[in-house]
């Protein structure tokens, strides 16, 4: 019984994130991995995960790299035959996982809080946050995309400087907002 | 014809020929274009580990937007993707629709619902008409053989194209003169921002649809207006190997620049010189003066 019960927290967890909702109407086609754009990097790929979350599975499923690997392609959403959004549903994963302080093997999850992040200034400044994602990930990593980097930056379409704020205390406002809605209080 | 422009912050730094090319076809086109005022980030970058966040910063462009009663036109697609997909799920779902009026109201804003995000492709082909286009084309790209490719969030998952086997693209490149060459991974996916943290996957991704161009006989590809997609494929060829086994050098324009060589543009306002890849090769029999 006590299993029992583990396994549906978990899955209603999912399903009460937003994407994941339809999670108990997936009738385990594989239509979604077949589909999927990055399958063969996924240690379980989304159909399996999903399997896994009804198994009750929480810690495998959420300390994987599996669900970072979604590079958001909508393949798997045109074509799932029951609706379920399944590229919604590994959002919901990486969500909670994020959330939840796991640390699934994978400098994704570093790149999304970085991006999330770099929205506050009201315009992505793609120099800083490819930056401050290098330094806080694998700054080797940084060496290595240099040649590119430079590519850009000699056509000045990566301006080094700064662009100006701009509302970034309206779009304070509506992220602490969303921020206590979702009851995370405190934490990033 | 006038439009709202939501331009999207990719558009100023790595989508500036873009941008340029894109300013200088709807001249000849004689489309205006409006930008919204105090526009911020869509959202999208957000959109992974918090779907809240993401849908209420494109709530913020969305309630702006509707201040004014024309069509909203985002370029970039994953700016189109973010802002139309607000708007689907603020329609379709009670509950993030609350939430997201509480977090609007935080900036005193609201979003009633009433906006039309488009695409400029979705533009091009329905307002402006190919039969215009055709008639603007000074120079035809006879002999040119092209490969449009798409990538995801133009028309996936939202349409109004065909969400895995789109045309429109194909069509402007036809109706420039050029020969439009398919490729099943034509609307495959350009590995997006995980370029910064897995570029051995992206760059794998990149390499199948580029070859995959190059076995149907594509000698170019005219991108979607998408500065991330276009970035992608136009950076990252350094380290691919074509069929021959050398380093690819596959020419990338955005397809606004592909017009804009048909209309008789000078290259430079079309921004062609701040393209990474090869492009004054294939370009140069159809061009006045050199890149
Ligand atoms: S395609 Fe849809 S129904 Fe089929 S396994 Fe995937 S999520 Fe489930
Ligand atoms: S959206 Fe994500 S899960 Fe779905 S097919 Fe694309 S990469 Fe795979």
């Amino acid at each position: 019984m006590y299993v029992i019960k583990e396994a549906k927290a978990f899955v209603d967890a999912v399903a009460n994130e937003p994407g994941g909702e339809k999670i108990n109407e997936c009738i385990q086609c594989g239509v979604c991995s077949g589909s999927c754009t990055t399958v063969e990097w996924w240690e379980y790929p989304p159909r399996k995960l999903i399997a896994m979350i009804r198994a009750g599975m929480k810690e495998q499923v959420l300390s994987s790299a599996s669900a970072f690997n979604c590079v958001t392609c909508y393949l798997c959403t045109v074509r799932c035959p029951r609706d379920i959004k399944p590229s919604a549903l590994m959002h919901a994963v990486m969500a909670i996982a994020e959330r939840e302080g796991y640390k699934p093997k994978t400098p994704t999850l570093t790149l999304f809080r970085t991006l999330r992040e770099s929205m506050k200034r009201g315009r992505i400044w793609d120099f800083g946050m490819a930056a401050r994602f290098y330094f806080s990930s694998n700054i080797f990593n940084g060496f290595k995309v240099m040649p590119v980097a430079l590519a850009l930056i000699s056509r000045g379409l990566m301006p080094i400087m700064p662009p100006k704020p701009i509302k970034s205390g309206e779009i304070k406002a509506i992220l602490n907002k969303v921020r206590s809605i979702q009851g995370t209080g405190g934490k990033r | 014809m006038k439009y709202l422009y939501y331009p999207g912050c990719a558009m100023e730094t790595t989508g500036v020929p873009i941008q340029m090319s894109i300013d200088a076809i709807s001249n000849v086109l004689g489309i205006e274009f409006e930008t919204m005022k105090d526009w911020t980030c869509c959202g999208c970058p957000g959109e992974a580990i918090n779907e809240l966040a993401a849908v209420s910063l494109a709530a913020r462009n969305l309630a702006l937007a509707e201040k004014s009663d024309l069509d909203l036109v985002a370029p970039c697609s994953c700016c189109y993707r973010n802002l139309l997909g607000a708007h689907v799920i603020l329609s379709e779902d009670r509950k993030v629709r609350a939430q997201v009026k509480e977090a609007l109201a935080a900036a005193g804003l609201e979003y009633k619902g009433t906006v039309k995000v488009r695409t400029l492709i979705d533009v091009l082909i329905n307002d402006v008409g190919l039969e215009l286009i055709r008639s603007k084309v000074k120079n035809q790209l006879s002999g040119l053989k092209v490969g449009a490719y798409y990538g995801c969030h133009q028309s996936r998952p939202y349409g109004p194209d065909h969400p895995e086997f789109p045309v429109w693209q194909d069509w402007i490149v036809e109706s420039l003169g050029a020969e439009s060459v398919f490729f099943p991974l034509k609307a495959q996916c350009c590995g997006g921002a995980q370029l910064f943290s897995q570029r051995a996957m992206v760059t794998e991704l990149v390499a199948r649809l580029l070859n995959n161009a190059e076995v149907h006989g594509a000698k170019c590809i005219a991108s979607t207006l998408c500065p991330l997609c276009f970035t992608n494929l136009d950076v990252n060829q350094g380290r691919i190997k074509n069929r021959a086994g050398s380093n690819f050098a596959m020419p990338i324009v955005a397809i606004s620049q592909l017009m804009g060589v048909a209309f008789g543009l000078p290259p430079r306002d079309l921004g062609l010189h701040k393209n990474v890849s090869p492009v004054d090769k294939v370009l140069a029999p159809y061009l006045q003066v050199r890149i």
